[in-house]
């Protein structure tokens, strides 16, 4: 059963969240039970990295994760914050989170998850030299052990937003013994480290990756149904689109928006949007001409027409931006409406900024197909009001160089999206000394308020009010141009049952099971 | 003879030198750096800075490249940044597709290129030769990627006979392998075909105005057998030549077969390597393939050398 | 591309006989492929039906008809008229690559030749470094240190075959540096450069400009090579590699977006051969026994 984009779009602005989004609902599969059994075969478009959560710093390894190991709590399709290997947790003082563990849970090796395995893990996000998580854990300072179910943690600063952190990377355990006993080699072969529905099983680095059922799950309720998972990396989207069509795989992470209609039109095929965490944006480089000047800034947004560009180049597969926040936050606030286009604005704010002629500048993009059509689409409407725009195209590495190196007048910046608004907000807009993804240069006192008084207060109403707030001035201050909150649709065989989809894009696999 | 070889071998060290300073320029002139690409979500300045002390990023380029050099002196072609595994580790996993695939489109080519090549060149200037010129020259014209994808539209999508994506080690499965390397092959072998058929027709013409030939005709002997006997046999040195040339483009260069069909091999690997600017991978990978390149030209002019023995003394 | 010397040498013996036997016929086809491709492209803003650059995406994806002779591709810009315009882009691409690789490796072959020694050694050992480097990291790393666009396809292009040229010409240079002339000129007390520019330059000239007319065939399609993996130019201008990687996506919805710029690459490469055949014919004396 497919779910249509435009029912999907409506109820994703309307209500905050959906109640469910997937593959053949609770009540249709009371029908059918689920079978046990099958290996699945995912078509992913790059290779992953690591097995080892603590040292990953890419996408694709967290699609692996979510399924062999578990973070201490876990999102459910709100993106509400719900128990994962912690049962519960309350917060004495706000420095403070006392996390109950689950018992009788089992690392795949058969040491016992308890206290002391979860202090560990914290600490060696902390304290291992190479871990990427460093900046994630930065505000807790200790952990101490209560009971061997039970865990203190003592933040430096008051950090709202952490817990949603700890649903992904920054909270899953691994097993000491194998930590201890396999040093990095638990970057390649992963083995009894996790809790998950699933277990490591092979990765023959460039040609599959295995993980098998963990029959020893802890979870009785439900799955894990899949006898394997089989993960392949196929980089080009459209022989993996073709490889789906043709039953040579099940699942397939990303469904371009090209090939949407087609792909919804096949009957051998079932597309789920997945509204994303995403916000797709350029950054405009403050420090220097000629976008230190604002009123240029402001006229460049209003000769852009957004629902054009989400139109035309996204084929509605997205929904134009107001901001950094997407429509599967919360914290959205659906009452500020996306910058639209007024031609006759962006040459008053030209002649604002002495240059009522127009101008011309360079924007530096990622040399994919959807960015450059992108890129051309915004060319020509810039065009329109006398703003020449020339795009230089690079690769993902000079991308990320010239980003922080502020080597850039306008830059394509695609922020993937963390559950907690502070993850698409934060890092980018505070002052920053130094590298960092604040690429923009921007620093202003009322941005930088808002921003920690955000992470001070634990009450989401309270956050919500900030961030329409920091929403309205970032339309004012433009330090960055959001244009869309994309969809990613995911594609499968109809064979596949019961896929819930989440919006952070993870594809957990605990209670799929297939015909 | 051991002269020749020895003087050649000892001609090849400066330009391995030449390629190591040059693929390390190029490669440390390209803006970016691993590190970032490779934690390209995470903002994180000190464990980048870490990362890059540990793999001695940090240092003056010039001692990067002596460090380098010295451990290459000991047989050390170091660790792929992205993967930590050792740059051999990564070529001898990576190498395999690759030269099955290659053989694979040789021999395709040669199944198609022979029997065309010879009836071209004996039945010259008439309507055969002429069709079979024709479909040499358009093997090389037509460029392999758009090959690659109407081979993908007819036998992968539209009648499904054959996988597109993928690779399954012959070595292992014969048929499932044999399958999946079917598609990439051909697009690789009939490019190979048309080189093939033109260098064997044109040698085969030459041969056949030779001296013997007349007189095998003399002596009453078929074509078919003055064919097969003796021309045939001194036809096909150049084509063994233009094939040992082309095994070390088809098996570095076969990059865009590789992409477009998801293949594991070491055209991928290397490209790959570029875009995440894995330094110790590239420069590795670039002068094992210098390497391989400089030793199959060695060995094609020795070879040539013994056979044509006018040459060997000049 | 590269070969050992030896190899070449008899490559090219067998190449010309093949083609006097079948050549004659198909030059007029190339000379009028290339007349063609070379007008179209001089009078591109004239023959173009429409403005390459214009989109229209309610016109998106619009089938080969009557307005669109090719069909428009997926922001509704003219496939037909892009193509056209494409056509600069490539025969830009093709020609300037090869001049300047025949003008950097003929520069280097002379001063190689005539030098001798040292100098000689050194640069020829830098030719075979080049040549023993993987052409398409060469081009990708060039690429990303100068910047994607036509200037960093040209000058990698034009790096990738300065080793051809330089050896052809340096060859050439021994060749004439040997005969007696030269001998006799330089007795007479004639600057070396002078020697070079009226002795070895003219001879030189005839292989050069065969293996040039021989290479811009193979520089459009390298030049397609590298736009489809993402070098080269720049939006929203386009070559025909570029518009095929564009269009890739498309194959199954709107193939004419690859089709069109698919068969203009083809046809001009060939008709390029041809005449890149039948200079060599003319030009080259070892043709006429």
């Amino acid at each position: 059963m497919t779910v249509s984009r435009r029912e999907f779009l409506k109820a994703s602005v309307v209500v905050v969240g959906v109640p469910w989004l997937g593959l053949a609902p609770a009540a249709a599969a009371a029908a059918d039970p689920p079978r046990k059994g099958g290996t699945l075969r995912v078509g992913f478009y790059i290779e992953a990295q690591t097995m080892d959560p603590h040292l990953s710093g890419s996408k694709i390894d967290r699609q692996v994760y979510h399924n062999i190991y578990e973070p201490l709590v876990t999102l459910d399709t709100r993106l509400g914050v719900k128990p994962g290997l912690a049962e519960s947790w309350t917060q004495p003082d706000p420095k403070t989170l006392v996390f109950k563990l689950r018992r009788g849970v089992k690392f795949h090796d058969g040491t016992d998850f308890n206290a002391e395995a979860a202090k560990f893990n914290i600490e060696r996000m902390k304290t291992e030299p190479k871990s990427v998580r460093k900046g994630e854990v930065a505000n807790i300072d200790t952990v101490d052990v209560v009971d061997s179910h039970t865990i203190r943690v003592n933040l430096k600063k008051p950090d709202a937003a952490l817990l949603a952190t700890l649903t992904d990377r920054a909270g899953m355990m691994v097993s000491p013994k194998v930590v201890q006993e396999r040093g990095a080699e638990l970057g390649r072969n992963a083995k009894g480290a996790g809790t998950g529905p699933f277990e490591f099983v092979e990765w023959v680095r460039d040609s599959h990756l295995i993980i098998k059922r963990n029959d020893a799950y802890w979870n009785k309720q439900g799955g894990p149904y899949l006898d394997r998972v089989r993960y392949r990396p196929i980089p080009d989207d459209v022989v993996k689109l073709q490889s789906l069509q043709s039953g040579e795989i099940d699942v397939m992470d990303y469904v371009q928006p090209r090939d949407v209609a087609a792909v919804k039109a096949d009957k051998n095929v079932v597309v789920v949007d997945v509204p994303s965490l995403a916000d797709f944006a350029y950054q405009l480089n403050l420090t220097r001409p000629p976008f230190n000047n604002k009123a240029l800034r402001q006229a460049v947004a209003s000769a852009l027409d957004l629902e054009q560009i989400v139109k035309g180049v996204w084929l509605n597969v997205g929904v134009a931006a107001n901001g950094p926040i997407p429509p599967t936050s919360w914290a959205y606030d659906r009452s500020i409406a996306p910058i639209k286009r007024d031609l006759a604005k962006a040459k008053a704010k030209l002649a604002e900024g002495g240059q009522p002629n127009g101008f011309t500048f360079t924007m530096t993009t990622n040399n994919i197909p959807i960015n450059v059509q992108e890129a051309e689409v915004m060319q020509a409407q810039l065009a329109e009001a006398g703003i020449v725009a020339k795009v230089k195209l690079v690769d993902s590495a000079t991308l990320i160089a010239d980003g922080n190196n502020k080597n850039f007048e306008m830059i394509s910046f695609q922020w993937s999206g963390r559950p907690d608004p502070d993850g698409n907000t934060y890092q980018f807009l505070r002052t920053t000394p130094g590298t960092s993804f604040n690429w923009s240069g921007i620093s202003n006192p009322q941005i930088d308020a808002l921003l920690d008084r955000t992470r001070e207060i634990s009450n989401q109403a309270e956050r919500r009010k900030l961030y329409s707030e920091l929403t309205k001035l970032l339309q004012d201050e433009l330090p960055m141009l959001f244009i869309i909150h994309p969809i990613e649709p995911k594609a499968f065989s109809p064979r596949v049952q019961n896929y819930e989809a989440i919006p952070d894009g993870m594809m957990r696999f605990k209670d799929v099971w297939m015909r | 003879m051991a002269r020749l070889v020895l003087q050649r071998l000892a001609a090849t060290v400066p330009v391995l030198l030449l390629v190591t300073a040059g693929v390390f320029a190029l490669l440390h002139l390209t803006p970016g750096d691993p590190i970032d690409a490779m934690m390209a979500e995470s903002a994180d300045a000190t464990a980048k800075a870490s990362l890059r002390a540990e793999l001695g990023l940090d240092r003056p380029l010039h001692v990067q490249y002596v460090a380098w050099m010295g451990r290459l002196l000991r047989g050390d072609l170091g660790h792929s940044i992205r993967n930590g595994e050792p740059v051999l580790e990564n070529v001898s996993r990576r190498i395999r597709p690759s030269l099955q695939l290659a053989l694979l489109a040789m021999a395709i080519s040669l199944l198609v290129a022979f029997p065309v090549g010879i009836a071209s060149a004996v039945r010259r200037n008439t309507s055969v030769d002429r069709v079979g010129t024709t479909f040499a020259l358009f093997g090389i014209c037509m460029p392999n990627f758009l090959l690659a994808l109407l081979l993908i539209f007819l036998f992968g999508v539209t009648l499904r006979w054959l996988p597109i994506s993928g690779y399954v080690d012959p070595a292992e499965e014969l048929v499932d392998g044999l399958r999946s390397l079917a598609l990439p092959a051909v697009t690789l072998g009939l490019a190979l075909a048309a080189v093939v058929t033109r260098t064997l027709r044109s040698s085969m013409l030459e041969a056949l105005t030779e001296d013997y030939v007349r007189t095998a005709r003399a002596k009453g002997l078929s074509e078919w057998r003055v064919v097969r006997g003796h021309v045939l046999r001194n036809a096909l040195i150049p084509v063994v030549t233009v094939l040992g040339l082309q095994l070390g483009t088809l098996i570095g260069g076969a990059v865009i077969t590789e992409y477009v069909f998801a293949l594991p091999g070491i055209g991928r690997l290397v490209v790959d390597g570029v875009f995440a600017r894995d330094y110790p991978l590239v420069q590795g990978v670039v002068l094992l393939i210098a390497v391989g390149f400089i030793a199959s030209n060695l060995v094609v002019d020795l070879l040539y050398g013994l056979i044509d023995p006018r040459i060997r003394h000049r | 591309m590269a070969s050992s010397t030896l190899a070449s040498a008899t490559a090219d013996r067998r190449w010309e006989v093949l083609r006097r036997a079948a050549g004659a016929r198909l030059a007029p086809f190339g000379a009028a492929v290339l007349l063609v491709a070379v007008i179209t492209a001089l009078a591109a803003p004239l023959v173009a039906p429409h403005d390459p650059l214009r989109q229209n995406l309610g016109n998106a994806l619009a089938r080969p008809g009557r307005a669109h002779l090719l069909g428009t591709d997926n922001v509704g810009r003219d496939v037909m008229s892009r193509v056209i315009w494409g056509t600069r882009v490539s025969l830009l691409a093709g020609f300037l690559s090869v001049a300047i690789a025949a003008l950097a490796g003929s520069l280097l072959g002379v001063v190689a030749g005539y030098a001798g020694g040292r100098v000689d050694g050194l640069v020829m050992r830098l030719m075979d470094a080049v040549l023993s480097f993987p052409p398409l990291v060469l081009a990708l790393a060039l690429g990303a240190v100068l910047g994607a666009g036509l200037t960093g396809v040209l000058i990698a292009l034009g790096v990738v075959y300065t080793p051809t040229f330089a050896r052809l010409m340096r060859g050439q240079v021994l060749a004439v540096k040997a005969r007696d002339y030269v001998d006799a000129a330089r007795a007479l007390g004639a600057p070396g450069w002078r020697i070079a520019w009226h002795y070895v330059m003219p001879n030189a000239a005839t292989p050069i400009v065969v293996q040039a007319s021989l290479s811009v065939a193979f520089a459009i399609l390298a030049e397609a090579s590298l736009s489809f993996l993402g070098l080269g130019i720049q939006p929203p201008e386009a070559s025909w590699g570029s518009m095929i990687n564009a269009g890739r996506g498309y194959l199954q919805q709107a193939p004419w977006i690859v089709f069109g710029p698919g068969a203009a690459l083809f046809i001009t490469v060939v008709g390029l051969n041809f005449v890149g055949d039948a200079v060599r014919d003319a030009l080259d004396p070892r043709a006429r026994d």
